[in-house]
């Protein structure tokens, strides 16, 4: 534990100190939100055909995933920036495990997760008049410290093993294209072609949003859910192990 | 427990050899090739080589930063394989490339720094104010890193293995961007931690540091040791060399040719100095002083052994 509260006390410093750190951190999904969804329903009417849901209501979740990814993606660049700074490198003969450098980092990027989920949702519920399902908070709050650990143990595969920053900066752009637009973030998939929505199906950005969909505005089937939820778990533990293996090798 | 803060028993690493993800194979390098020593406690131990012989590598294994190929590796009885965590608590590191965290203020990167190490506030802040002091770094200890110089980041670096008590530092090229005064203090300073008990292991590319801070030496080149001991011991194995410097009170005319006859391993002229490194014999060497001394009128002569460096390149060249 007092490893961990040592990642935590760094990187509530480097953040605290630094006021664009700040406002990234805590408002980046909610301006999300009212640009591109306000945009997008504003523009195309309603480009969801779910009955009783607006795009905006359908957009809270995409945005919210989209967050988990973007912050794991924003904190494996802080591996290379530290990587960079060589302070990782020292970082790594302080006397704390691997397992406890991974867990406190990605405890500091739960803290921002959530505090950026409360924002997302109040503001969201109170400027565009979402309809929250309030009695499946408990739901969405799991899911978006599952979804955010798992997408924090995903980059930090690819942070540790590549070392050029040009190619890291390669992958995570092929990440980003592959994994937020063929999934479930923007648009429903059902009515996607079909190469494309066996694509959205395996994704696991689709798994993710898809339950945090149903605990937002209660859309979705449970039964289905279930088994995404299940996968993404599966998903999350596995790129654990890799990630604390990269870890051991560096 | 063993007398002995560092035991490394036929330590191997080899790298490459497997293609790595998103990077070409690489031919198989032992940087670390079968070295077996002991440092006992309290000890200034300098670790010398020309680059690559392989000594950030060892110090890396030592760090627990990399795993070896085979042998066994102990700091304080711990080993560095089996137990990294025991090994983690017992080490301080400053590594060769600056390491900082950029966006702290300088008092930050203490404050951080023993949160890691486990000091708890009050103990911190007043550990943090004495590096600030010893560093001579009041003026800039609320200014964010990434203002700072070059060298002020390195002060910052290694002023923080002061703060915390672990019993072994490990120091990787320490003076590198360091002005000559704070050079010394920080000398100064290693000693006083060595009298304390602390061992401290060090590699410098900087020969004279070595030769004036360290009781035990080993020379390392392609991975393996070439030779161990302090400086006494090191000067033996190499006692056919000898500097001669003669200062004359005018240059003589003719006197290079002289020189060249008597086939000095290195030689300097700057001035009415003449300085001459001779791989020969001690008697050789007088008789090589005496012809010189003949030329013209002396105002000063030095004759002494070799220098570590001297010391360094004979060994360095042989291996």
């Amino acid at each position: 534990m007092p490893a961990i509260s040592a990642i935590l006390y760094r990187e509530g410093k480097i953040r605290a100190t630094n006021m664009i750190f700040v406002f990234w951190d805590f408002f980046y999904p909610l301006c999300y939100l009212l640009v591109f969804g306000v945009g997008m329903s504003a523009a195309l009417g309603a480009p969801v055909s779910i009955p009783g849901v607006n795009y905006n209501s359908f957009f809270l979740a995409g945005v919210l995933g989209m967050a988990s990814f973007g912050i794991a993606s924003n904190s494996s660049w802080s591996f290379f920036m530290d990587r960079d700074n060589g302070i990782f490198y020292e970082m790594l003969t302080y006397p704390m495990s691997r397992a406890e450098y991974l867990l406190g980092k990605v405890a500091f990027n739960l803290f921002i997760a959530v505090s950026q989920a409360l924002i997302t949702l109040g503001l969201g519920a109170w400027l565009l008049g979402i309809r929250l399902r309030l009695d499946f908070l408990p739901l969405l709050f799991v899911s978006v410290i599952v979804g955010t650990a798992g997408w924090f143990f995903f980059y930090t595969i690819f942070a540790l093993r590549i070392r050029r920053n040009d190619v890291f900066n390669g992958v995570t752009s092929v990440l980003y294209f592959v994994f937020l637009l063929a999934s479930s973030m923007f648009y429903p998939i059902d009515p996607l072609p079909r190469g494309l929505r066996t694509v959205a199906l395996c994704n696991p950005i689709t798994w993710e949003v898809d339950v945090l969909r149903y605990a937002t505005i209660g859309y979705g089937h449970p039964p289905k859910l279930a088994l995404e939820a299940a996968a993404f778990t599966v998903f999350a533990a596995i790129c654990f192990a890799i990630a604390v293996r990269s870890l051991h090798k560096e | 427990m063993s007398t002995y803060a560092l035991e490394v028993e036929n330590l191997v690493k080899v790298y490459g050899g497997r293609r790595s993800l998103f990077g070409p194979r690489n031919e198989p390098v032992r940087a670390v090739d079968g070295l077996s020593f002991q440092v006992p406690r309290g000890a200034i131990f300098g670790l010398l080589g020309p680059n690559g012989a392989g000594k950030t590598t060892l110090l890396k294994i030592l760090s627990t930063l990399l795993a070896p190929t085979s042998g066994q590796a102990r700091i304080e009885g711990f080993d560095v394989v089996a137990q990294p965590l025991e090994v983690r608590r017992s080490i301080c590191m400053v590594l060769q490339e600056t390491a900082v965290e950029l966006f702290l203020s300088v008092r930050d990167n203490f404050l951080t720094f023993a949160k890691f190490h486990g000091l708890d506030g009050q103990l911190a802040a007043k550990r943090a104010a004495d590096a600030i002091a010893l560093f001579d770094l009041g003026a800039e200890a609320e200014r964010k890193v990434q203002d700072l110089s070059g060298g002020y980041k390195r002060r910052v670096q290694v002023a923080k293995v002061f703060m915390v008590d672990t019993p072994v530092l490990f120091l990787d090229e320490f003076s590198t961007g360091m002005d000559p005064i704070l050079k010394r203090a920080v000398m100064d300073s290693l000693r006083k931690e060595a009298a304390r008990g602390r061992t401290i292991v060090l590699t410098t590319q900087i020969l004279s540091e070595a030769e004036e801070l360290c009781d035990d030496i080993l020379i390392l080149d392609k991975g393996r040791q070439i030779a161990r001991g302090d400086l006494n011991a090191l000067k033996l194995l190499t006692k056919s060399v000898s500097e001669i410097v003669i200062t004359f009170d005018e240059l003589p005319q003719g006197i290079e040719r002289v020189i060249a006859a008597l086939q000095p391993w290195q030689s300097k002229i700057a001035g009415s100095t003449v300085e001459l490194v001779l791989k020969t014999e001690e008697a050789q060497a007088l008789d090589a002083v005496s012809a010189l001394a003949k030329m013209g009128r002396v105002l000063r002569v030095e004759i002494g052994g070799a220098s570590l460096e001297d010391i360094f390149v004979e060994l360095t060249k042989k291996s």
